[in-house]
């Protein structure tokens, strides 16, 4: 029963559909019993099938073969390609350094051994013959040779040190937020130019002589709307990774600069406009401090647009 | 035979039969990069190769080799982005390896077999033609690497949703000094 139904279930998302006899015609079964059983059976061939291999070297010998590969340098060669041949029956066992360099055959049977050491841009080193014993670990330590020819000139001979050749994830991972970040900055700075543009417009409404209340709230949502959007994007600028060691050049000096204009400008205009609404709000004529708050607006928005400009032709 | 002139017989016979050995080293140079962009074209220079030459037995293997954060676009923002694209946190350096004959060495115009390491990718371009010019004791060596993006499996940057075109061809001028 377990047994068609491992074979004949068709899977269909989360449930199994039993065709077999007993499903078809509604025959009583446990279906967690059937399942329970399948697995049980499934983990004991599982289990014989792992622990068979062990179960027959232990019949052979209980020696083991390890240790270490490293380049010329001492730094440990991950990935390298460990091959020992028995000498007498010839039977060939292969495995692979670990992140540390080390590898390690066990159970191995007792007798003398070839070891073969293999990496990519090493010289292969083989050892002749070692003997692993009948109970405990030969050790064999692979020491390898850079795959360059004696003489060639390598990044060494130019001069450079292994700080300037040697690479990492974790710089590149700093690269790929950095970018990522500022395509995000971009593409919200240009949305929030159809907020700003809608606010600059609606002011018309809210301050003119023919200004409404209801032109003065729909002016200040919109204008709260397109603060809103600005932060959210300029973070994204201002959070981004920096890169270590890279000058500011070119027209994102520009755009930099620009940022002390419209940044504040983009904080102080809806303070005064806030003041402008009250005072509108009283009854009063717009004065003081508050009067202000059209054009700081309005030179907030020029400076955006001159930072989208100076920035727009460039990959 | 005489002593003297046995003793000028082994120095000689070594040099005579394998070639001297004789070594080069990179002095001035600039390699710039050139993508173009329906909207746009840009060039990258970088003044900071650094390049040995080693000729023995009539083969000569030249080493060059550039951080790819060293060219200079003059917008810093599209260097970095440049530094992106081409994974170059991962893999910092551009290496050229040339293998050719000695004897190539005296022609107006020599074809090298390039081997570039780049963005974690190796090319090969084969016969590429280089002028050469002597100045003294300076050669100076000048000629174009017919690079693409696709050569080094990078993904091509885009403007306003167009990608940059796949060429990037690599000027270089080289100027190699004996050692």
């Amino acid at each position: 029963m377990a047994e068609d139904l491992t074979l004949r279930g068709k899977k269909t998302g989360c449930r199994i559909e039993d065709n077999t006899k007993a499903g078809r015609y509604g025959m009583f079964r446990n279906p967690l019993g059937d399942w329970l059983g399948s697995v049980r059976g499934a983990i004991t061939v599982l289990m014989f099938a792992i622990l068979s291999p062990f179960l027959m070297a232990q019949t052979a010998g209980t020696g083991a073969l390890a240790g270490k590969v490293t380049d010329a340098a001492g730094a440990p060669v991950a990935n390298a390609m460990v091959t020992v041949v028995n000498a007498d029956s010839g039977r060939t066992q292969t495995a692979a350094t670990g992140l540390d360099g080390t590898y390690r055959f066990s159970p191995l049977p007792p007798g003398n051994y070839r070891v073969k050491f293999e990496a990519t841009g090493f010289q292969a080193l083989e050892i002749a013959s070692t003997t692993v014993p009948a109970a405990g670990a030969a050790t064999v330590d692979g020491k390898l040779e850079s795959e360059q020819k004696s003489g060639e000139p390598s990044l060494k001979d130019l001069g450079f040190t292994p700080d300037q050749t040697a690479g990492s994830a974790a710089a590149q991972a700093r690269l790929d937020k950095r970018s990522h970040m500022l395509k995000i900055h971009q593409r919200l700075g240009l949305i929030t130019l159809a907020p700003l543009a809608a606010t600059l417009i609606l002011s018309n409404g809210a301050a003119s002589r023919n200004g409404t209340a209801s032109g003065r709230e729909i002016h200040a949502a919109v204008g709260g709307v397109t603060a809103g959007m600005y932060l959210t994007t300029a973070s994204f600028a201002i959070f981004a990774p920096k890169i270590p060691g890279t000058p500011t050049r070119g027209p994102i000096r520009l755009h930099k600069a620009l940022a002390w204009i419209h940044g504040p400008g983009m904080i102080l205009t809806p303070i005064l406009g806030a003041l402008a609404y009250q005072q509108r709000s009283n009854g009063e004529k717009v004065h003081g401090l508050a009067g202000a708050h059209g054009a700081v607006g309005a030179i907030t928005g020029i400076a955006y647009g001159a930072a989208m400009l100076s920035v727009v032709i460039k990959f | 035979m005489n002593q003297p002139i046995l003793a000028l017989f082994l120095l000689l016979a070594p040099a005579a039969v394998f070639g001297a050995d004789s070594q080069w080293v990179l002095g001035p140079s600039a390699l710039s990069y050139h993508v173009s962009h329906p909207l746009h074209e840009s060039v990258g220079v970088s003044r900071e190769a650094r390049g040995k030459g080693v000729c023995r037995a009539g083969q000569c293997d030249f080493l060059i080799a550039v951080p790819v954060k060293s060219f200079d676009s003059k917008d810093s923002n599209r260097d970095l982005h440049m530094l992106q694209v081409t994974r170059g946190g991962q893999f910092p350096m551009v290496t050229v390896r040339v293998l050719l004959l000695e004897s190539d060495l005296a022609s107006a115009t020599i074809h090298c077999d390039l081997e570039i390491q780049f963005a974690g990718q190796t090319a090969h371009y084969k016969q590429v033609p280089f002028q050469r010019e002597a100045h003294g004791n300076d050669i100076r060596i000048t000629g174009t690497i017919p690079a693409t993006l696709a050569d080094f499996k990078i993904d091509p940057p885009s403007l306003l949703a167009v990608p940059v075109k796949n060429d990037v061809p690599v000027k270089v001028e080289m100027t190699w000094r004996p050692m």
